[in-house]
């Protein structure tokens, strides 16, 4: 009896292996037929920079419509060792602090350079993040303690529009200043500008991209924002019902849905235009400090299949699947070689898909992942992509 | 290299006869534990990047990690930052003591770096570890290994500092060449004191010194010792902009000044030797400008140079280490927050 119960068992077993092996080899072949875009560093890219030219902290990247690629970076920044000709009296024949915008050419050349203090506006003490908007207007923000103003400028660098005032912030209900902004996007189609806001406040402003009259704002799940400060961030506790500074990305789609990087909170926000909150996405939830949500962009396709989220901290890119917001794979690590990162900071993509990144901290490089079609996920994390690896 | 590990500011590199390339740097101490390190720290910070890579790291030809060790260990000081590396005749490697960096304006010595982050050891550190234990004994030794890392022996003693007259005692060592026929050791000695000294490669025993290019010529500093084939002696005299030839008793051979207009930390960091027969030609790392120039070594006279400032492929910030393959291939290390080994490939001689 006891026999035949068990040889029961044992054939119960070994069906329920057989089963089980079926079920894992249809995950398997489901896992292979994922596709996902690939992408190579190009380590060429940007050509040599001119005048012995040096990038500190390169805090901001955008790609306008002629694919030019726009970057950001912190020259003031930049030490006396290593910006030695810089220095009064020059102590060698090499570097310069690169002026703190630069425009490069799809071939990686500069073909564009100006940004810093000049009468008639308040250039950040910290310059963080750069977008051109549809109407080719370049904007900035700024993230260091009194920095409470966004400027608009024309691609030639002339000054056209200042909203808010350094040290004039008030919290995260101030409808004239900002909060150390940290990042812009322009929707062409409701001509509103979307600022992150930021390194002091919580919350996501919507201005007028014209007047740069305030229309609206919210909080972590479209609360009203509370500058209450929340402590560090702790994986176990309960979710936050308010953004962490710094709020880093607020990036709309195509169809209307707008990605906000909660980044010390580890998690992307998604609300409609108006404010309402859809729902909210984790990432990499055991990061502490400066989190992994850092930046966002979306895939150039007209649905914006992909989302591709920079994280400086894990120094990686996740590509998501968009509709299910699950991370399909990544790629890249940390170091100083080619499709490498030290804080991978901002993200931009071109008209053929092209990634650009840039990093901040001692990364203070401008980067290039070249687009190479969609392909198979066969690994989670891709590690460091070079070509023909 | 794997593994999420990171090369920390490069101090020294060399390389063997193999073509193994050597890589000696900082380590924990060299980086911003709260940015760039959240899988060294208590608790982590980061899920999946980055630690620190072994001290000593041993890559092949084609750019393979084949070996690492290095770190504390039972019988010898290890130092607080190390500095120069050598491999001698037999395959063993040589390192200096050479305490951290004091390079005006790096980013070492810049608070605003990283956005308010700190350094291990430094103020604001992030990491806890460095901050938490005392301050190790000041670097004032040279340490040998065998290629695997078994400790053979060491000179002078890790907090035992040494006038520029000890014969047992160092400061903060930069430098060191082997010389296999003689069996003696050369250390440029270096950040701290301002001599050449050499001693016995087995037992330590001094030997003799010399302390500049002459009475009225003292080095300014002595970053680095190499030798020629043909016994000669090169001496980076980084304080004076200078490469100084030396026979192996001290005596000057010939000076030439590289840069000359350079201020701030001085544009001889490093010299490697071509390894054609008659080795006609000197590598001279310049870490303040962001080049490596060409010398031509009969005569001490720079014929070229290459690279720029940055922190791109072929670009260079704190270029401090250069040495040469059998092929003439040149290998560069980069201090600082460069944190990078680059290799140069010979195109053969152009005009």
């Amino acid at each position: 009896m006891t026999r035949r119960l068990t040889a029961a068992a044992f054939i119960a077993a070994l069906v329920a292996l057989a089963g089980a092996e079926r079920v894992l080899e249809q995950r398997a072949s489901a896992q292979a037929t994922v596709m996902a875009p690939r992408f190579e560093v190009d380590p060429l890219w940007p050509k040599p920079l001119p005048n012995h030219w040096v990038v500190g902290q390169a805090i901001g990247v955008t790609v306008d419509d002629q694919d030019h690629v726009w970057i950001v970076h912190r020259d003031n920044l930049l030490g006396a060792n290593e910006a030695a000709a810089s220095q009064d009296p020059p102590t060698a024949s090499c570097c310069v602090k690169a002026p703190p915008v630069l425009e490069f050419d799809p071939a990686g050349t500069v073909v564009g350079s100006w940004g810093g203090p000049h009468e008639g506006y308040d250039w950040p003490n910290s310059n963080h993040g750069i977008t051109v908007d549809y109407k080719g207007n370049v904007w900035i923000g700024g993230n260091e303690g009194n920095d409470a103003q966004v400027l608009k400028f024309t691609k030639a660098g002339k000054f056209i529009m200042q909203i808010g005032k350094p040290g004039q912030g008030k919290g995260s209900n101030d409808t004239e200043n900002f909060g150390r902004a940290a990042k812009i996007f322009v929707d062409p189609k409701a001509n509103e500008a979307y600022i992150a806001d930021g390194y002091g406040n919580k919350r996501v402003v919507v201005i007028d991209a014209d007047t740069g009259k305030f229309k609206r704002y919210w909080g972590a799940y479209g609360n009203k924002p509370d500058d209450t400060n929340l402590g560090p961030y702790d994986p176990k506790a309960p979710h936050a019902q308010q953004f962490r500074n710094p709020v880093h990305c607020a990036d709309l789609s195509n169809d209307g849905l707008l990605y906000v990087c909660d980044r010390p909170n580890d998690r992307i926000q998604i609300f409609r235009p108006d404010g309402t909150f859809v729902k909210e996405v984790f990432v990499a939830t055991n990061t502490l400090g400066d989190g992994s949500v850092w930046d966002i962009a979306f895939s150039k396709d007209p649905q914006q299949k992909y989302l591709y989220l920079a994280d400086g901290k894990n120094e990686k890119i996740y590509i998501f699947d968009r509709a299910s917001m699950e991370i399909l794979t990544s790629f890249g690590d940390g170091g100083r070689q080619p499709g490498q990162w030290f804080a991978v900071h901002s993200i931009a993509v071109d008209s053929k898909g092209n990634i650009y990144t840039t990093e901040t901290y001692e990364g203070r490089r401008l980067q290039k992942f070249v687009y190479k079609g969609l392909a198979p996920v066969t690994k989670k994390d891709q590690g460091t992509v070079w070509p023909g690896k | 290299m794997g593994n999420h590990w990171l090369l920390g500011s490069v101090t020294g590199l060399a390389v063997d006869a193999q073509d193994h390339i050597w890589v000696v740097h900082r380590g924990y101490d060299s980086f911003t534990a709260r940015t760039e390190i959240g899988l060294a720290t208590t608790p982590k910070t980061a899920e999946d990047c980055c630690l620190p890579a072994p001290f000593v790291l041993e890559f092949d030809s084609a750019g393979t990690l084949v070996n690492h060790w290095g770190g504390p260990g039972a019988g010898y000081d290890w130092p607080v930052s190390p500095g120069g590396i050598a491999v001698d005749g037999k395959g063993n490697v040589w390192i200096t003591a050479a305490g951290p960096p004091e390079i005006p304006g790096s980013g070492n010595a810049t608070p605003a770096r990283a956005g308010g982050a700190g350094r291990a050891g430094g103020a604001g550190g992030g990491g806890g570890r460095a901050n938490a234990a005392p301050p190790k004994p000041q670097d004032a030794h040279v340490l040998k290994f065998d290629k695997t890392g078994k400790f053979l022996l060491q000179i002078g003693k890790a907090g035992t500092v040494g006038a520029n007259d000890s014969k047992d005692a160092l400061n903060r060592p930069a430098g060191v060449a082997v010389d296999d026929a003689a069996n003696e050791v050369y250390v440029a000695d270096g950040f701290g004191n301002r001599r050449v000294v050499v001693f016995d490669a087995t037992t330590g025993a001094y030997k003799r010194q010399w302390n500049g290019a002459g009475p009225e010529a003292p080095f300014a500093s002595v970053t680095c010792v190499k030798l020629a084939k043909d016994g000669t002696v090169y001496v980076c005299d980084r304080g004076n902009n200078k490469v100084e030839a030396f026979d192996k008793t001290g005596k000057l051979l010939k000076q030439a000044v590289v840069s000359p207009t350079t201020k701030g930390s001085g544009s001889v960091w490093d010299v490697a030797l071509s390894r054609d027969p008659q080795q006609q030609f000197l590598y001279v790392a310049d870490g303040h400008d962001q080049k490596v120039f060409i010398l031509r070594r009969e005569t001490l006279e720079t014929v070229g140079s290459f690279g720029d400032g940055g922190r791109y492929p072929g670009t260079f910030y704190a270029v401090g280490s250069v040495d040469v393959d059998s092929k003439g291939v040149v290998y560069t290390g980069e201090n600082l927050e460069g944190k990078r080994v680059q290799k140069f490939v010979p195109k053969g001689a152009a005009r």
